[in-house]
Parts: structure tokens; C-alpha cells; sequence
């Protein structure tokens, strides 16, 4: 039967590397290092990489509670909660950065948050909040999942030893998700650094100021800058897998034994 | 110390409980499982919901969140946090203590000695055994000098020779520490070896209290059939062997009791689980052994209660349906049986 199924893997192999390769070969080395090497790829990257690092942050942080008390309370309307809030991994991004531009609009919220001097759209931190909207429900999930793996059990030995809920949840229950939320918190940054849609909707497609590396990619095939495009994608792809390998890495990482709950 | 006073609590599982467990007494409670144990442990701890009151060292604690209520919890399954080395997990149970680090950690190295822990101090549960598994969790549980401790057959999981082995140690300690302990269990054998006091659960209520040896004795027919009336034959008492055993009389033949340190006896008691029916003459010593005639076999929740004529003597013998079938048991067929030793009790 294995050997049966070498075909499917074959293909997909080479549907993969074709594309890539595709991509890679239209370019010349010096084209590639000279697209690398400017100015526009590095402010990409650098834009990228601090956006994506904030909005997985920010993700984090909404997400881990969240997935928190999904995984330890019951409350009417859980089931249809919990749904809702996996709607933005399945709404198209471009229909959440119309959503999000609405929302930040000055008819919204963003005449509100323009008299403290906060500026979302058209800005980086559209394109952070862009990108948290994809990824708060993927380490949300995860952390969800993680949490359940855990069980209440420890937190009741936990309390049972005098510990606060603070303290039950920073020393034990974080400390046994841990691997779980770190491979939903990859997952995440991986989402948010090739996000696209939403962002050019909400942080706008402008050189130099919310070129993210998606956003690069769009602007010079659009403006037949194609050199430059494919680099861009290629680092945006490079560093993706790089992630996705650490992410291998942690999902190997061996771990305590965690009994499951009763 | 304190005392653990129970007033008709209950919730969807224990039926109206009310009992008092004295200041450092060790009170087992026994039952069959589903018969409510663990749940009344965790409505003391504060774990579940329950209605009624519960008082520790006489405070009432209704309403109290666990964190404070300065107990400590043995759990069946231990639950040694997986990512703490066998030290830090004793060591995070004294958080709710404001002990300076040194006092702590003399704290932990003092109950690690006493259980025999320090040269698994820096080990992670995983690599321990069970026995070793269990100690650290007695450990962690007695570090904190905790007014109560709850444990819910922590030794159910072990073989026999290391379960008595700890239940040895745990009375030993408790002489020492003197908590007041609450030890549930489904295993008669482990209320007759620890317990001061017990009590006999079944279906969420509770059906006897009093000292071990006289419920025991007195035995009741509960419902589930998990307590059923020991076998009690009145015997002559002929003389101490100066060994640890005393020799009777009874049904026309020597049997040899176990010294209780007491006083002379007319009669002596052994549960039916522990007498032992087989249809050829057993192998081994002669002791203790009998031979009689089937008078009725009853079956009743996977069990078969065998009663054997023995001269005049009525024996009440206990095994699993599957066992019964295996010795092709019958009324009116000839047997043999031992009643165990240990098991013996003179009154």
C-alpha cells in the first residue's frame, strides 16, 4: 500500500517544488542579489518582521485567556461563542479588511480614537491589527486545545497547596501548555507575516511607509518591478519555512508525560 | 490538628452526609465505587459544589475557595506536576506559607528524610516509580503541615506488598505529624490497617460509623453487598503460643488467631472475602483449614456468597461469580477451605 501512495507524495513534491522553482528560476543571481540587497526588500522585511512580531504579541494576548476559559468554563451560548470566534479563519481577508476598515473608519471608531491621536488605517498599526485578526483565532484554538490536553486536574492539586489562580495559572497550567501554545503562537506568526487581503485594506498599499513583504510583492508586479517581487517573495517564503521547521522542532521536543484529565 | 465536622452535606451525588472527624484521628472511609467518596473528599476541599455545612478546625469553610482552606489532597492519581523535579514539587506546596527560602527549604529536605526522598530530590515524576511516585505526593501533601489531609486511595494502583509497605509508613508518620487524615478507600483490608474510626458508604450515603474493629465485627448488610456480615464463631480459648498467635478451639479443631495484645476472647471473626473454598485439599500448611458441605450459594453483583456447613458451624465464604464457576460450586458438594490468618480477629 506504501508504496502505492509514493505517487500522491510525488506529485505534491513536484506540484511544490514546481512552483517554487517557477518563481526562483526567472531570476538571474545577480538579479536576486541585487533585489535582496535594496532598499525597498529591507524596509520590507524590517516592516514585516516588527508588524508580524506585534500582531502574533497582541494575539497572544487575546488569544491564550481566551482559549483559557473556553477550555475551563461552561456558559450558555458557549458552543455558538466559541463558533463565532472562529469566523475570521474562514471569512476571505479581504472581506475582514473591509470589515476593519469600516470599523476604524471615521464614522466608527476611528473618529473616537483620532482625538487620542491613535491612527489605524493607512498606517503600520493597520496593518497589526490586520494581522491579529488572523491570528488571534489560530493561537486562541490552539491554546484552547493545549489547556484541554491539561486538564483541570493539576489546578485543582494546585489550589488544594494554597496557590492563588494567578499563581495556578502562570506555574502550572501555562507551564504544561506551554507546547501547545508555542506551536499555535508559530502558526500564528507564520499567518500574520504572509498576510495580504486585510492589510492592503486597512494599512493601504504605500511605498516605504506599509510596505509589508505581501504588499511589496503587490507593488512591484504591479508596477512590472518583477526582480524585486520574486524577491521579496522568496524571503517572505524562506523565512516562513524556516518557522514552520522550528515548529517541526517544537512538535518533536519531547515532554513530560501530562496525564490526561478525568 | 483539627477536627472536620460534616452537617448534611450533599449535592447530586453524596446524599446528606453528616459526621465528625476528631482532631488528629485517622477516620477511613470505605465503600464500593460510585458510592460517593471521592466526591465527598472534594466537596471538603472545596472542589465541587455542595449544600450543607462543612467546619474545619471549627471555622466554617462554606463558601471558602480552596486556596484557602488550608487542607492537603493526596489524589488517586497523584497529579505530580510532569515539569517539576520531585523537590520543587514539595517545594511549591509551601507558597501559602511566609516562610523565608531557608526555612523552606529546610522544610522539604525534613519531609524528604522522613520519606526517604533525597536521593530523588532532582528526578521528574516520569522517571520514578510507583512507590517513588507516591511518597514524593505524600511528601508534597504533608510538607505544608496541613490542619486536614484528604487522600483518595493513593494506593490503589500499587502491588500488595508496596501498598501495605506505605499504608505502614502513613501510620507511622501520622503518629508523628498527628494531622487529622481522611483516607477513602474501597479496600476493607486498608480501613483494617490504618484506620482508628471508619465509615461505610453506599450510593452517596452513609451507612455506619464507629471503630474498625467493631464495624468489622457488627458488619451490615448494605444494600450494595459491599460490607457483608462477618463470619463470628464462638470458639474455646486454649493458650498463647508466645509467637504472635493464640490457639482456639472451634468446630473440633485447633485455629490460630493472631495475638491482639487483648484480653482472652470466646470468639472470633473473619470477613468472607478472606476465607478461601476449593474442591481438593488445598497444598501447604495445615493451618486454619476446614472441610464442609455447600448449604447455599447466592449471586449477587458479580459476587457469590457461599455458605458452608461445617459440623453444626455456619462459614460464610466470598469470591467473584467467575471464580465460583471455575470451582464448579454446587449445593451440597463436599469442600475444603482456609481462613486466612492475618485475617483472624479475636473478641
Amino acid at each position: 500500500m506504501n508504496r502505492v501512495f509514493i505517487i500522491p507524495l510525488g506529485v505534491l513534491f513536484l506540484f511544490t517544488a514546481g512552483v517554487l522553482s517557477a518563481l526562483f528560476f526567472r531570476l538571474s543571481p545577480g538579479e536576486i542579489i541585487s533585489a535582496l540587497a535594496s532598499e525597498e526588500t529591507r524596509f520590507a522585511l524590517r516592516l514585516s518582521l516588527i508588524t508580524s512580531v506585534f500582531s502574533t504579541f497582541l494575539a497572544l494576548l487575546l488569544g491564550v485567556p481566551t482559549g483559557y476559559l473556553l477550555a475551563r468554563t461552561n456558559f450558555p451560548g458557549k458552543a455558538i461563542l466559541d463558533t463565532f470566534l472562529d469566523l475570521p479563519l474562514v471569512i476571505t481577508p479581504l472581506i475582514a479588511g473591509v470589515g476593519l476598515l469600516f470599523l476604524f473608519g471615521q464614522n466608527m471608531l476611528g473618529s473616537i480614537l483620532g482625538k487620542w491621536g491613535i491612527h489605524i488605517l493607512f498606517t503600520p498599526l493597520g496593518a497589526v491589527l490586520a494581522q491579529s485578526f488572523v491570528a488571534c483565532p489560530i493561537v486562541m484554538r490552539s491554546s484552547r486545545a493545549a489547556f484541554d490536553r491539561v486538564g483541570h486536574r493539576y489546578e485543582w492539586a494546585a489550589a488544594t497547596m494554597g496557590l492563588r489562580p494567578s499563581q495556578i495559572f502562570f506555574r502550572i497550567s501555562l507551564p504544561l501548555a506551554k507546547q501547545g501554545i508555542l506551536a499555535g503562537t508559530v502558526l500564528g506568526w507564520t499567518r500574520a507575516i504572509g498576510e495580504f487581503g486585510a492589510t492592503l485594506m486597512v494599512a493601504g498599499a504605500i511605498r516605504f511607509k506599509t510596505e509589508t513583504l505581501p504588499i511589496a510583492v503587490y507593488l512591484n508586479i504591479s508596477s512590472g518591478e518583477m526582480s524585486t517581487a520574486l524577491s521579496c517573495a522568496w524571503v517572505l517564503m524562506a523565512t516562513g519555512f524556516l518557522f514552520l521547521l522550528a515548529l517541526r522542532w517544537i512538535g518533536h521536543t519531547p515532554s513530560p508525560e501530562i496525564s490526561p484529565s478525568r | 490538628m483539627a477536627e472536620v465536622n460534616l452537617q448534611d452535606v450533599r449535592n447530586g451525588v453524596v446524599k446528606g452526609i453528616s459526621v465528625n472527624i476528631r482532631d488528629g484521628e485517622l477516620f477511613v472511609m470505605v465503600g464500593p465505587s460510585g458510592a460517593g467518596k471521592t466526591t465527598l473528599l472534594n466537596m471538603i476541599a472545596g472542589l465541587v459544589p455542595y449544600e450543607g455545612h462543612i467546619s474545619i478546625d471549627g471555622a466554617c469553610v462554606d463558601g471558602l475557595p480552596t486556596f484557602k482552606r488550608k487542607i492537603g489532597y493526596l489524589f488517586q492519581d497523584l497529579l505530580l506536576f510532569p515539569h517539576m523535579s520531585a523537590r520543587k514539587n514539595i517545594l511549591i506546596a509551601l507558597k501559602r506559607l511566609s516562610l523565608s527560602r531557608g526555612e523552606k527549604d529546610e522544610r522539604v529536605s525534613n519531609i524528604m528524610e522522613l520519606l526517604s526522598l533525597a536521593p530523588l530530590a532532582k528526578r521528574l515524576p516520569d522517571t520514578l516509580s510507583g512507590g517513588e511516585k507516591q511518597r514524593v505526593a505524600l511528601a508534597r501533601a504533608l510538607v505544608s503541615s496541613p490542619k486536614v489531609l484528604l487522600l483518595d486511595e493513593p494506593f490503589s494502583s500499587l502491588d500488595f506488598r508496596t501498598a501495605r509497605y506505605l499504608r505502614l509508613e502513613l501510620k507511622r508518620i501520622q503518629s508523628q505529624v498527628n494531622t487529622t487524615m481522611l483516607f477513602v478507600t474501597h479496600n476493607l483490608e486498608e480501613a483494617q490497617d490504618l484506620g482508628d474510626r471508619m465509615g461505610v458508604m453506599a450510593e452517596g450515603e452513609l451507612e455506619q460509623v464507629g471503630r474498625v474493629d467493631e464495624i468489622m465485627l457488627q458488619g451490615k448488610s448494605s444494600e450494595c453487598g459491599f460490607l457483608e456480615k462477618p463470619n463470628v464463631f464462638c470458639c474455646t480459648y486454649e493458650e498463647s503460643l508466645g509467637n504472635g498467635l493464640i490457639r482456639v478451639r472451634w468446630a473440633g479443631r485447633a485455629l490460630f488467631v493472631p495475638e491482639d495484645g487483648g484480653k482472652p476472647f470466646n470468639r472470633v471473626a473473619i470477613h468472607p472475602r478472606h476465607v478461601y473454598i476449593s474442591s481438593y485439599p488445598p497444598p501447604g500448611p495445615r493451618v486454619n483449614r476446614f472441610q464442609g458441605r455447600i448449604r447455599k450459594i447466592d449471586y449477587k453483583g458479580g459476587m457469590a456468597y457461599v455458605e458452608v456447613m461445617v459440623e453444626e458451624e455456619r462459614v460464610y465464604a466470598q469470591m467473584t461469580t467467575e471464580q465460583a464457576r471455575s470451582l464448579s460450586l454446587s449445593t451440597e458438594k463436599s469442600v475444603y477451605g482456609i481462613l486466612k490468618l492475618r485475617a483472624l480477629h479475636g473478641c
